[in-house]
């Protein structure tokens, strides 16, 4: 008896083991890509690229960090097992820093002015300027959400100023309403919270030269700002924040549209996020911009081939296909598209905020410095440390990083 | 010896059911309800039935071929680790290796465990693509061998040395070889250990994430952990439907080998098949 | 039969480790591999001063004293309890197995549905009993011990499991000496279970605290450290500075850090391992 039994587990481990070792070969082109609705958009759009190139495509779907790993240890390889790789904005000055991507303005791509400029400008090194690296695949920009319901049982209108913000918000408070929802969990969600706000003040985390400025008057002031919403709404994490301005349990936030277009019927208005301190004060830019970018890297096996899908992938007629499966689109004439903003009336509203979009520092450093301010963000509103102790320690934080 | 089964045991078995369950009870219940139910307030009873997350992991994110995969790279890795586990665990407690290794390779094996996954994947992924190796499974399975090996031969080495050494040195006697006394005598003492350390290294590999991630190049070739991980991302909402029902299919072999396995979770000793 | 297992291990590790031995003195870029040079001790001694550093320390050794000791101390007991159930052993044997074979990233976002604080359903039956939302996950007071919870309910079966099995191997034969002896059950619980049973024990102590000390998977998950840094983990911190930004110089040097610690804190394991023999 156990006999057979071992024997049936050799059996089943031989043939188990014969598919496991056998390499795959056949003319592919590999992309490594963000998991979730882009791998969806993109299997949906390359069966016509497969056909009629001869050629087939694997999507690799990972998750962000991973994807950034996996992009690190195959930049190391001298022919690369990834032809395509899908690009977080602000990882933009890593990669063009130690050139791991095809220069495809070399290759002969002609830059196209259908993509929203500051999506173009991310895409080129130096920043806004130099040749092309990477083409503008999603087009993500924050906007402000809030709940129609509650705005118009009051008769208020959108905010454009942050004090008026933060009076709706007493007021919805006063109403038992959440009034704002922030979404401050460290890292990357508070710092992505703050920025907006930190901008509409007129202050950054740098100056022009690159100096330290987080621990600005303005910066302070921000942050106190922004305690004050908390005190005046909650602290949620992102499902939780769409659920509840949808829902009308909260009348405001900050957000992606990309969590509104992934969460099937979630309901909730937007407008571009707030640019001033009051009504008087000048106007700054505010939302922050961050798209998914897509590249050829330097040591694909076919570049011309793999610059041919970027185009096919991103171009006007395949950015609508893929606008069905939760893909934002990045182009212009398709986010004015007639049929298209029917069905996605918040289009129109998302090449605006774009185009008036401010992009996070372009330094190869930021996921340090988004670390350590983030930290330091969430010490000050979980009251550990005071606004002025935090943004210090930010500040000496993010100056020794910059020092390396 | 005991007749009934007292009420304080009753009540704490109870409680702890309770403790252990509840979680478990909220993926299950989550992964039935249809995606309107899973908005906001989630009720403790499901009000609604629907079987859609888990087509949809099916059709959309190519659940099949990953729970084969799966299956594939934990089988074939735990046979691989238990064997050599056991042999080395076997040799190591009864310091049959008479270089005086044996202290230093005991605690090397520990090593592995204490590293940090990432300090071995960068140099492994390094080594694996000189070798050319990397498009293969080969990478990933003797990942799994390595991680397991530490934990088996640990693990064993304990049950190995709390033997009484006559009984082998009485069977030798009668003439058995070596092999029959692992298989015959040995292993029959051991099998509840056998058991216990198959059970968790079969979950190590099942769920292991790290090494995965590194060594997977294609998508056909990917387990459960690494789809389970792309259902949450800072950019999307989390489909709590979809990550449910991942969860909630993955338990289902695992759970049936230990429901296999449990039946070796017995007593060697006292079994009856070897009294002193 | 255990030079395969010598040769594979060797060949798994020796290079790995020599690898990260070595990298650990150098600035190396995983993106930049041109630019490495060797930079003696300053990754270390970066590392040691990063008051960031210091603080996820002393929260990761805090989680790792309070984990293992309640996984080992409720596991010990529940092992004693299942073993002593004169029927349904098997299958509640399964059944509390559950958690610990559950994907470690659905054990995270389960929980983080569970301890929501917009509706979660801990919220809400916490609501029945009249006591007021907490907000689990956003809150200094909580967040630590909420991910010290999950730890105890995911592992406490673990736990269990190898002392379960360690109990099954002591032999009946002794048991029955004592009981002709007259031993009560305290002294042949002390005298006869224990003593057979420290081997498992000890080790689970050890493979917790190891295993524990790497905690990363439910922080990363649940709150990447906050709120304020109280949950923050040795290897998040060293997965923020070093892997994340391909600075595998730096990182290395981090493992190596804690591979120390680990190593420092287990050779009491090991010397009493060996005393054994």
């Amino acid at each position: 008896m156990k006999k057979i039994l071992v024997v049936t587990i050799m059996l089943l481990s031989v043939i188990l083991l014969t598919s496991a070792f056998a390499p795959a070969n056949q003319e592919t082109l590999t992309i490594a890509a963000r998991g979730g609705s882009h791998v969806d958009a993109m299997e949906a759009v390359k069966g016509e690229f497969e056909t009629a190139n001869n050629v087939k495509i694997e999507i690799l779907g990972l998750e962000s960090a991973d994807l950034k790993q996996k992009i690190g240890l195959d930049s190391v390889n001298k022919t690369g097992q990834l032809d395509l790789i899908m690009i977080d904005d602000p990882w933009m000055p890593e990669f063009a820093e130690s050139g791991i991507m095809a220069n495809l303005t070399e290759m002969g791509y002609v830059e196209d002015e259908d993509f929203a400029a500051p999506s173009r400008a991310i895409g080129k090194d130096p920043y806004g300027e130099g040749d092309v690296y990477a083409l503008p695949y999603s087009g993500n920009v924050m906007l402000f959400f809030y709940n129609k319901d509650l705005f118009d049982s009051k008769s208020l209108s959108v905010p454009t100023d942050w004090k008026s913000v933060l009076d709706i918000a007493k007021q919805m408070k006063s109403d038992g309403k959440i009034g704002y929802v922030i979404r401050g969990q460290q890292g990357n969600p508070i710092v992505t919270d703050y920025l907006p706000i930190l901008w509409s003040f007129g202050g950054n985390v740098f100056d022009a030269d690159w100096n330290v400025t987080i621990n600005s008057p303005e910066a302070k002031a921000a942050l106190e700002l922004y305690m004050e919403l908390l005190a005046n709404g909650v602290n949620y994490e992102k499902n939780d924040i769409v659920a509840a301005v949808s829902e009308g349990k909260a009348a405001m936030s900050l957000g992606w549209p990309s969590w509104y277009i992934s969460g099937a019927d979630a309901k909730a208005a937007y407008a571009p996020i707030p640019g001033k301190v009051d009504a008087d004060s000048e106007l700054h830019g505010s939302g922050m911009i961050g798209n998914w970018m897509m590249a050829v890297t330097a040591n694909s096996h076919n570049k011309e081939l793999a610059l041919e899908f970027l185009k096919f992938v991103t171009s006007a007629e395949n950015q609508k296909i893929e606008a069905t499966f939760g893909g934002v689109p990045t182009r212009a004439s398709v986010l004015t598209d007639p049929e298209l903003t029917a069905k996605y009336p918040y289009f129109p509203t998302l090449l605006e905020a774009t185009n008036n979009s401010v992009v996070r520092p372009r330094t190869p450093l930021w996921s340090n410095v988004e670390t350590a301010l983030g930290t330091e963000l969430s010490s000050a509103i979980s009251g550990v440390k005071t606004v002025d102790q935090a943004l210090t320690d930010a500040a000496a934080a993010i100056t020794a990083i910059m020092a390396e | 010896m005991k007749k009934k089964t007292s009420w304080y045991k009753i009540i704490l078995i109870g409680i702890l059911l309770i403790w252990t369950l509840f979680p478990i009870y909220w993926m299950i219940s989550l992964s039935l309800r249809n995606s309107a139910e899973l908005r906001s307030s989630i009720p403790l009873i499901p009000q609604s039935f629907a079987t859609e997350h888990f087509s949809r992991l099916f059709t959309e994110k190519d659940f099949g071929r990953a729970l084969f995969n799966s299956l594939q790279v934990t089988v074939i890795s735990l046979f691989f680790a238990l064997a050599f586990g056991l042999a080395t665990a076997y040799i190591l407690s009864r310091k049959r290796l008479k270089i005086t290794g044996g202290d230093v390779s005991l605690f090397w094996i520990l090593l592995v465990r204490i590293l940090p996954p990432i300090a071995f994947a960068i140099p492994l992924y390094l080594i694996m693509t000189r070798l050319n190796l990397i498009q293969t499974k080969i990478p990933i399975i003797s990942a799994h061998i390595m991680i397991n090996i530490a934990f088996i031969v640990w693990f064993m080495i304990t049950f190995f040395i709390t033997l009484p050494e006559e009984m082998e040195d009485s069977a030798r006697i009668d003439g058995a070889s070596e092999m029959q006394l692992l298989t015959k005598i040995i292993f029959p003492l051991v099998m509840p250990g056998v058991a216990s350390v198959a059970i968790l290294a079969f979950m190590t590999s099942w769920n292991e994430y790290l090494y995965g991630v590194i060594f997977i190049q294609s998508p056909k070739n990917y387990t459960i952990p690494l789809i389970l991980a792309t259902l949450n991302s800072e950019q999307e909402l989390a489909d709590y439907g979809l990550i449910a029902a991942g969860g909630t299919i993955s338990l289902i072999p695992i759970l049936l080998f230990v429901i296999f396995a449990q039946n070796y979770l017995i007593s060697g000793l006292s079994s009856g098949a070897v009294k002193e | 039969m255990s030079l395969p297992t010598v040769i594979i291990l060797a060949f798994l590790t020796v290079f790995p480790l020599g690898y990260t031995i070595y990298y650990s003195f150098t600035n190396f870029n995983m993106l930049k591999p041109k630019t490495l040079k060797f930079i003696g001790l300053s990754n270390f001694e970066k590392i040691l001063a990063d008051s960031y550093f210091q603080q996820a320390l002393l929260n990761t050794l805090k989680f790792m004293v309070l984990a293992v000791i309640l996984e080992t101390g409720i596991g010990l007991l529940v092992a004693l309890l299942v073993n002593s159930l004169t029927k349904d052993q098997k299958i509640i044997r399964t059944l509390l197995l559950l958690p610990v074979v559950l994907p470690p990233v659905t054990v995270a976002l389960i929980w983080r549905i569970m301890l929501s604080n917009n509706y979660g359903i801990i919220n809400k039956l916490l609501e029945l009993i009249g006591i007021a939302p907490v907000s689990w996950l956003n809150d200094v007071r909580t967040a630590f011990y909420c991910i010290l919870v999950i730890d105890v309910w995911q592992y406490m079966p673990f736990a269990f499991l190898l002392i379960y099995a360690s109990l099954q191997s002591v032999p009946e034969s002794q048991y029955e000496a004592a009981q002709i002896d007259g031993a009560n059950a305290f002294h042949r619980f002390w005298y006869i279970t224990i003593p057979n049973i420290m081997g498992g024990i000890v080790l689970v102590i050890l493979l917790r605290s190891i295993d524990s000390i790497r905690l990363f998977d439910k922080v990363n998950i649940l709150t990447r450290g906050g709120p304020a840094n109280t949950t923050a983990t040795i290897t998040q911190y060293i997965y923020n500075y070093g892997v994340g930004n391909y600075r595998i110089g730096f990182s290395s040097a981090g493992a190596i850090v804690m591979t120390l610690i680990v190593l420092l804190i287990s050779s009491l394991y090991v010397k009493r391992a060996f005393q054994r023999n």
